[in-house]
């Protein structure tokens, strides 16, 4: 448990001191507008890159900004809502806990009349966020397949490590990359585990997954936080023949794939999803009405091949 | 007295636990978040059958799209590509006419007429939304799930597979003259104009 203590604590330090950073500023002018970053969980350095590209974006725009975690728990996601509707927020940047769930505090904010703008997760509904700006999760997990079928000659057994169930990204992730692979009979999955996007979970179920199945040739996971944890895994169980495939362009993933630790990973733009967001909430309060419902952001594939092309979380500049 | 208690407690625990957690396959899961009422067959042979047709006469020559992206890379990008939001990946609708130098398992290689270039027609691997984008006629915002918007992709790619396809794959042989129209994807930021890969929406062998 270690780990996991010492990875939450250093990203509320990060969190805590940017946010400190933050409140250095002159925040307290009465028509300064406020906007509420409300994400699904801090306990991932994706998020944190997240939530704090937002906050920064609206703070560089002028606004005062405050970051809630909403610990992957719904009902701490309403408590948010709540809050931020009482103490004022004028617009809510939004990463959901839950497709289905989330829709009732989005049309809360709506009700109230402040705009919700989802940022990386999608909610299932079109009424009740102002726009939704998304990763193309699916088409970014069919190039990960394909990569993955080529990487395979077409054959082997693997098993993969699913996110949060209940979230669309989950299964768009994994309906992209069984699109292309159970196209293949020769490649066999042989267990698939949830394992909440959570990177010592994810630990966990490989390590089980290892036991049970000790003849796999392959992971593919839903997303950087679980590669890294299954990653450690493999390394404990000197298990280094095993490929193992990402999803999110986190930082370490990507230099897994420089030290060929990991085989691939599909490059989410976090930073281009927030900057997108907190810019749409400006245009919003500048008097624009119609935005696109939902807008997707493309996902590119990440191999040793590419890999000087890219950094954590984005393209080299 | 303090077992009756104790069992009371027990029993409160117990009955709040239960109606706390529920568990359900992730089969069942995966089936809920699939029937919701959309067709997305139906949809995709509308796509094919009504839409799709009307944006083939714009597809442009490879050959010539090769030569604008040289010349001017933002404006070829801008006048010829669609993608359905923000990024760098972009989708062209395309056609050109050459002839077959090699027919491997999942490629078929064809160097294009009035030019040196090849280009690889996928045969095996016809997935992505390069088609369903390509077109910039079908819009996100009318989907409530992007599930069933990614699941018209899927079925685009299987009339592909069923309909395009197999007539072509059973008689190619090198050296055969064909023409073609389909579509591709390309980096805006890194556009790779030597290894084109072509998802093919017509395909004929000419002689």
């Amino acid at each position: 448990m270690k780990p996991l203590i010492t990875y939450r604590f250093a990203s509320m330090l990060l969190v805590l001191s940017l946010g400190l950073f933050g409140s250095c500023q002159p925040e307290n002018s009465p028509e300064r507008k406020k906007v509420a970053v409300i994400i699904s969980t801090l306990n991932n350095p994706w998020f944190v890159v997240l939530a704090q590209t937002a906050a920064d974006k609206a703070r560089a725009l002028g606004y005062e900004a405050r970051i809630f975690d909403s610990q992957n728990n719904t009902s701490l996601e309403a408590d948010h809502f709540d809050n931020v509707i009482a103490a004022g927020f004028d617009a809510i940047l939004f990463n959901p806990t839950d497709a289905e769930g989330s829709v009732v505090n989005a049309m809360k904010a709506k009700t109230a009349g402040i705009p919700v703008f989802c940022m990386d997760r999608e909610i299932n509904s079109t009424e009740a966020a102002t726009s939704q700006i998304l990763s193309d999760n699916y088409s970014g997990c069919v190039a990960i397949g394909k990569y993955f079928v080529t990487t395979m000659n077409k054959k082997g057994k693997y098993v993969e490590i699913l996110g949060l169930v209940g979230d669309n990204n989950t299964w768009n992730r994994s309906k992209g990359f069984h699109s292309v692979v159970d196209f293949y009979p020769g490649l066999t999955m042989i267990a698939q585990q949830s394992a909440d996007f959570d990177r010592n979970k994810a630990m966990e179920v490989m390590e089980n997954m290892l036991q049970a199945h000790p003849d796999i040739n392959a992971v593919f996971c839903g997303n950087d936080a679980m590669a890294s944890g299954a990653l450690q895994a493999l390394v404990s169980a000197g298990r280094n023949d095993v490929k193992v495939f990402g999803f999110d362009g986190a930082e370490d993933v990507v230099n897994s794939i420089k030290e060929n630790k990991v085989v691939a990973t599909g490059m989410q733009f976090p930073k281009v999803m927030a900057e997108t967001a907190a810019n749409f909430a400006h245009e919003y309060f500048n008097g624009k009405t119609e935005f696109p419902k939902k807008m997707p952001v493309a996902v590119e594939l990440v191999t040793t091949k590419n890999i000087d092309n890219y950094i954590g979380y984005g393209k080299k500049d | 007295m303090k077992s009756f208690k104790t069992i009371l407690i027990v029993v409160v625990i117990g009955i709040v636990a239960w109606n706390s957690v529920y568990f359900r396959r992730l089969d069942e899961v995966k089936q809920s978040l699939d029937a919701k009422d959309f067709d997305a067959a139906q949809y995709a042979s509308t796509f094919w059958k009504s839409t799709l047709p009307g944006a083939l006469g714009k597809a442009i020559d490879l050959t010539e799209l090769t030569t604008l992206i040289s010349a001017n890379e933002a404006k070829a990008f801008d006048d010829h590509s669609h993608a359905l939001g923000i990024g760098n990946l972009r989708y062209f609708l395309i056609k050109g006419k050459g002839a077959v130098e090699s027919v491997k398992d999942d490629i078929v290689i064809i160097v294009l007429a009035n030019s040196e270039q090849r280009i690889a027609l996928a045969t095996e691997f016809i997935f992505g939304n390069a088609i369903r984008d390509a077109s910039g006629l079908i819009n996100v915002n009318e989907f409530t799930n992007t599930m069933h918007f990614n699941n018209v992709s899927a079925e685009i790619n299987k009339i592909v597979r069923e309909t395009v396809l197999p007539e072509f794959k059973n008689n190619v042989k090198a050296g055969d003259l064909v023409v073609f129209t389909g579509a591709i994807e390309l980096n805006r930021e890194h556009p790779d104009l030597k290894d084109f890969e072509v998802i093919p929406i017509q395909i004929s062998i000419i002689k």
